[in-house]
């Protein structure tokens, strides 16, 4: 059983920070949980949400209000929660390497997780944050003190520096290298950053519309070069040069 | 207590059983539940090719319901019976693959293989996906080329034949019958209803095939109707499904009509309610002492007719 340790706590416009206690063996950075904070039918399904940290036995996770699922669940008061998961296939964790993070929006919720553990075993992390403006931008301190070196971008300079993550990424691999780089965001980002890569091995977690979340529905199906893959499932972490990007809308 | 559910020559455990398309091929829902305490589990439609399923979105939350277009995605019939169907029989499952061929010759020919393929003793004829160009929907929406396709079908299949029916119709009853003169052991009703999404926005349909699958609590009662109809005009058992969520659920379709009962998209969102609503189902009749399901099937249609 999963239990709301506490009311969710806002960080920023529109996000919300939920602690959970679960008893769980393993979660690998770039697992997601299916949540269901209802018990009536509409909402009806699950939704999926990125671990965005886990402190033993509290995962916490990020959530950004966009409809009606999210909306209930950051209002909920502190007790039973229904969570099915940790799921899906995280990051490869890398040893005493150089590593590059590049996250949009909320997207950049798994990448703090998978920062912590990146860290844990030793690799130099960078980082680039990206998000709308100002008071998008979450746990800024937290990120600046895990990562090695961590860049800010906002679409309307707000904050850090103006412009996009992929700007900014452009502008990094042109004088360094990396030994891989890991992004999660919008669909765009995450396509111009396996551009950017080039040769260099580059993991990205998609974040499309699920059924399921559990493997059962093939609602999550995206094209990859190794055939259809279940999003839920196979992923949500693929090696980003496998994917097919006109097949994600 | 006996629940067992008799088709054709197959056997049921129970009457509880999954809907195809909403528990794949058993594997992940297997962390979920055990399949061996199902009634059966109806796998994914197949082709006799691997298919892979529509482009662009496949599937949308309306309220209480879902729309899906997933288009039949589906690993075919070889893998289906190299890898999927010995993991099932191992686990003890029933397995009923569900067909869903584009033309009456692929469609013959899964059943002629399937049927007589060892572990399997009924095979569910879909010719209600609404989410597919050729074939599907139309198969189960036009009489002539129904029965058409129901006659061959039945000279090839060796086990049991369910043939799971589309409410896309105005008389679904009419179907059901035709089903059973064309020797059909059982007829499975509903499939999804047809809907659409227009994205607001974009000002096209949120579906690239246009049109797509409604599913879940939203059409209960338009399923349950369906059942109470077919129940009316036919004798073979009728397999009862839509948007079942609870043992209330369930008993309303049993009492409706209905000899066995799918969970579906709920399968989705609480894996593992369909063996919950197997002991639920077991405990209820203890309750009332009955020996079986068999005195509630179609029960509404007495306690109707007596009022
Ligand atoms: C693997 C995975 C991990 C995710 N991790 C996070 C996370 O850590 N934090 C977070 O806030 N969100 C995350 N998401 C997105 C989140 O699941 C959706 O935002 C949420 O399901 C929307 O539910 P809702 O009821 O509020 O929105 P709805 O009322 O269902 O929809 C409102 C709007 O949001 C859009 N929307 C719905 N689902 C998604 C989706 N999956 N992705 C993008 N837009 C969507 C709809 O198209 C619609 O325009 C993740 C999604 C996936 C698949
Ligand atoms: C995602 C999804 C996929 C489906 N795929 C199939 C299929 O392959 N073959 C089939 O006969 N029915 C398929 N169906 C229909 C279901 O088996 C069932 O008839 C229908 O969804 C109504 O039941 P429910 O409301 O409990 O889901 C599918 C339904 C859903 C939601
Ligand atoms: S969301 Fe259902 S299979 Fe992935």
């Amino acid at each position: 059983m999963a239990l709301l340790v506490e009311r969710p706590l806002r960080l920023c416009s529109a996000h919300y920070l939920l602690r959970i206690r679960h008893t769980i063996r393993e979660c690998m950075p770039g697992q997601f949980v299916n949540l269901r904070g209802w018990s009536g039918h509409d909402p009806l399904l699950r939704r999926p949400f990125s671990v965005f940290n886990r402190e033993s036995d509290v995962l916490e996770l990020v959530i950004r209000v966009v409809g009606k699922g999210t909306e209930i669940l950051s209002r909920m008061e502190p007790g039973e929660i229904d969570l099915l998961g940790p799921m899906g296939r995280g990051f490869t964790i890398m040893e005493n390497r150089s590593v590059l993070l590049a996250g949009g929006g909320v997207g950049n919720a798994p990448l703090h997780y998978l920062a912590r553990m990146l860290k844990e075993r030793g690799n130099r992390v960078s980082c680039i944050y990206g998000a709308r403006s100002r008071e998008y931008i979450y746990r800024e301190k937290e990120f600046r003190e895990i990562c090695d070196s961590v860049i800010f971008t906002t679409d309307d300079g707000s904050f850090g520096t103006a412009g996009t993550v992929t700007d900014a990424a452009r502008e990094i691999l042109s004088h360094e290298a990396f030994d891989r780089i890991y992004s999660c965001g919008p669909t765009a980002m995450m396509r111009s950053m396996v551009e950017l890569a080039g040769s260099a091995p580059i993991e990205i977690s998609v974040e499309n519309y699920f059924g399921c979340g559990i493997g059962l529905c093939m609602g999550c199906t995206i094209e990859t070069t190794q055939g259809m893959k279940r999003a839920c499932i196979d992923g949500p972490v693929f090696d980003g040069s496998s994917i097919k990007w006109e097949s994600l809308c | 207590m006996d629940c067992t559910v008799t088709i054709g020559g197959c056997r049921l455990k129970n009457p509880v059983t999954v809907a195809s398309g909403t528990a794949g091929y058993g594997e992940e829902l297997s962390r979920f539940v055990d399949l061996s305490e199902l009634g059966a589990i109806f796998t994914k439609g197949l082709s006799l090719a691997p298919r892979p399923g529509n482009r662009g979105n496949r599937v949308l939350e309306t309220p209480s319901g879902l729309l899906n277009s997933i288009g039949l995605e589906n690993v075919g019939l070889e893998r289906f019976i190299a890898e999927k169907l010995p993991f099932l029989l191992a686990k003890g499952a029933t397995v009923i693959p569900n067909v869903a061929g584009h033309s009456e010759d692929e469609n013959e020919e899964l059943c002629r293989v399937l049927s007589g393929t060892p572990g399997i003793d009924a095979l569910e004829l879909n010719v209600s996906c609404p989410n597919v160009r050729e074939g599907g929907m139309v198969f189960g929406t036009d009489m002539g080329r129904f029965t058409s396709l129901l006659d061959r079908v039945r000279k090839h299949t060796a086990c049991a034949l369910i043939v799971k029916l589309s409410p896309n119709v105005t008389d679904i009853a009419g179907f059901a019958l035709a089903a059973e003169r064309a020797g059909a052991d059982a007829v499975s009703a509903v499939n999804t209803f047809l809907g659409m999404k227009i994205d607001v926005k974009g000002q096209r349909p949120h579906f690239l095939n246009g049109v797509a699958g409604l599913s879940g609590p939203a059409i209960r009662p338009l399923a349950v109707r369906a059942v109470y109809q077919i129940y009316e005009r036919v004798s073979i058992p009728v397999i009862g499904m839509g948007g079942i969520s609870s043992l209330e659920d369930l008993l309303e379709f049993v009492m409706a009509g209905a000899s066995a009962v799918s969970v579906g998209t709920m399968n989705m969102v609480d894996p593992g309610l369909s063996v919950r609503l197997v002991r639920e189902l077991g405990e209820y009749l203890a309750g009332r002492g009955a020996s079986g399901l068999s005195d509630l099937v179609g029960a509404a249609h007495t306690q109707r007719s007596g009022q």
